[in-house]
């Protein structure tokens, strides 16, 4: 009993360790982003000397702890903070028209019977499991035919039909009672009040779950924008430059990493259990 | 009837515009030359694509970066999830720590992960502090390493949470009726656990290689817009291709690709079905 004991204990050390891990590199983040200017500038540079004999300094948090960074990128240089407002615009857009459009398909996918609506949903599944170097040819014949390439609606208009979010709410409503619909319409509710009063209140958790994930992809685009807006470098978001900014060593990116992740941190706590229980829905049933 | 149709119409409309019409539109592209009279050249893009020297490479990196990570991915969220499901009191701060990274921007935690791999960094004191030497992660084909690393990070807590609710689904009686019976703990595992868990697992599967091809995300944010020749993508070549307006090479890549994809699919699908019927026939 002794040694199973100490066993548990041991698994329990190696999954804290893996969770620290985990977290480790939000929490650097966070850190490094209240240490001054010149002391991230002198830190960086340090960095890729290939010297046997030298190692970076071991460095967890800043020496002295100073708002300058901040200062710097909301109020002096607003060259991340412009970048931030972009990658806003786009997730409130996309978020938006999907809220349009989703629940209503995910609807007369799951709680109509008509010919062909396993085929319908068939083909979204593929359509899901296509990865973005194929589904992004289509997108751009079309965006190119509509003259939006070039403009932030390539980014966006795709992303407002993602099949993942389909699937998802589908799955959500289909395992919903029929008797549900049945009362309403007992009550002389027709089918959209039906959806506006009983089906989406129901649905809130998996609507939270969707909501934050489809928040969560819309805050870390890249292809999208690397591919269909080569033509206007202003309309990036945020998550493409920090590549660029980490090159250069301006001495104030880690605030910028600091400002970006905030918003997904905030959306993750409130959301946590939407998107423990939506995740299990992705299972087949 | 007509009612459903008020509640498909946008969406389905938006499906056709975007990947339904052009889809089928693209094929076109895939067997003209694109030239003034647009002549119909048969197969030829399609071998000339295939035959293409940065295609291959392409190709050759996207699936050997996918076939690295979706059964890393795969195995190492199965064991996570198995040893969470053993001990439960600490499964609750652990469970929202390794999905929390899901949800963050893998774009902004790049700076540290270069900072980690620098060649004066805490993952070669590490190694050398384990008695290992040096390596320039940063460099060459070493770069894979990082960003198979940051794909794991962040992709991890999506697979454990589907296999750990589907450990978690198993009846606990179960497991103690086979025990009341004497069975072995192999015998409960091939028994019990294998053909409840094997649906998830395809899923986690497909899952895993879905995010997999999407690797160009973390190759971008390790290697930069032009790569080392081991981190360019097939997504690399889309791009260039794209960025020269030549469509019938970009079509016709994606159709490739797109073949690739299903008989990949395929072939899980179909080792599903086995695994099932063995693992149920033996009984």
């Amino acid at each position: 009993m002794k040694v199973r004991g100490i066993r548990l204990w041991l698994a329990r050390g190696l999954l804290a360790l893996l969770a620290v891990i985990l977290l480790l590199p939000m929490v650097q983040t966070f850190l490094y982003s209240f240490a001054s200017v010149s002391e991230m500038k002198a830190y960086m540079q340090t960095r890729g000397s290939r010297d046997e004999t030298e190692w970076m300094e071991a460095h967890l948090s800043p020496r002295q702890i100073s708002l300058e960074q901040y200062e710097k990128i909301l109020i002096r240089d607003h060259t991340i903070l412009r970048y931030f407002t972009n990658s806003a615009e786009y997730a409130a857009v996309i978020l938006f028209g999907q809220m349009l459009v989703i629940p209503a398909l995910a609807f007369g996918l799951s709680k109509f019977r008509f010919r062909g609506r396993e085929g319908l949903f068939f083909i979204i599944i593929l359509l899901m499991l296509l990865p973005f170097q194929v589904t992004m040819v289509p997108n751009v014949l079309t965006l190119r035919f509509l003259g939006l390439l070039n403009t932030p609606w390539a980014v966006i208009l795709p992303m407002l039909f993602a099949p993942f979010y389909i699937f998802l709410l589908r799955q959500y409503m289909i395992s919903l009672p029929d008797e549900l619909l049945e009362a309403a319409s007992m009550d002389g509710a027709g089918p959209y009040r039906a959806f506006l009063r009983i089906v989406l209140p129901v649905c809130r958790p998996v609507l939270g779950a969707a909501a934050a994930l489809s928040f969560a992809e819309s805050w870390n685009l890249v292809e999208q924008p690397l591919t269909y807006l080569t033509g206007c470098p202003e309309w990036m978001p945020l998550s493409t430059v920090f590549n660029q900014l980490a090159r250069e060593n301006t001495g104030f990116e880690f605030a910028g990493a600091g400002l970006y992740i905030l918003p997904a941190l905030l959306v993750y706590l409130f959301f946590q259990e939407d998107i423990l229980s939506g995740i299990q829905l992705t299972e087949m049933k | 009837m007509r009612q459903a149709w008020v509640f498909l119409l946008p969406g389905l409309a938006g499906l056709l515009l975007f990947y339904g019409i052009p889809f089928a539109g693209g094929i076109w592209y895939s067997v003209t030359d694109g030239s003034f009279d647009n002549q119909f050249v048969g197969f030829d893009n399609y071998l000339n694509v295939w035959n293409n020297q940065m295609f291959q490479l392409g190709l050759k990196n996207t699936l050997e970066l996918s076939l690295i990570c979706a059964p890393v991915l795969f195995l190492l969220s199965f064991l996570l999830a198995a040893g969470l499901h053993r001990i439960r009191p600490a499964g609750a701060f652990f469970r929202s720590s390794v999905l929390m990274p899901y949800l963050m921007p893998s774009s902004a935690v790049l700076m540290i992960w270069l900072l980690w791999f620098d060649y004066g960094g805490p993952v070669n004191r590490l190694l050398v502090s384990l008695g290992g030497a040096r390596v320039d992660w940063l460099l060459g084909a070493e770069l894979r390493a990082p960003v198979v690393l940051l794909f794991l990070w962040k992709n991890l807590g999506f697979c454990v949470i589907i296999f750990l609710s589907a450990l978690q689904a198993i009846p606990e009686s179960l497991y103690e009726y086979a025990t009341l019976e004497g069975a072995s703990f192999r015998h409960q595992t091939f028994r019990i656990t294998l053909p409840l868990v094997i649906p998830s697992a395809f899923l986690v599967a497909i899952l895993s290689f879905v995010a997999a091809f999407r690797i160009f995300k973390e190759v971008y944010f390790i290697g930069g817009p032009y790569p080392e020749e081991p981190l360019y993508t097939l997504q690399n070549y889309m791009n260039n291709m794209y960025s020269k307006l030549n469509y019938q090479n970009v079509t016709t890549a994606a159709y490739i690709f797109a073949a690739v994809v299903f008989v990949l699919f395929g072939v899980l699908f179909i080792s599903q079905r086995k695994a099932l019927q063995r693992l149920n026939g033996e009984e």
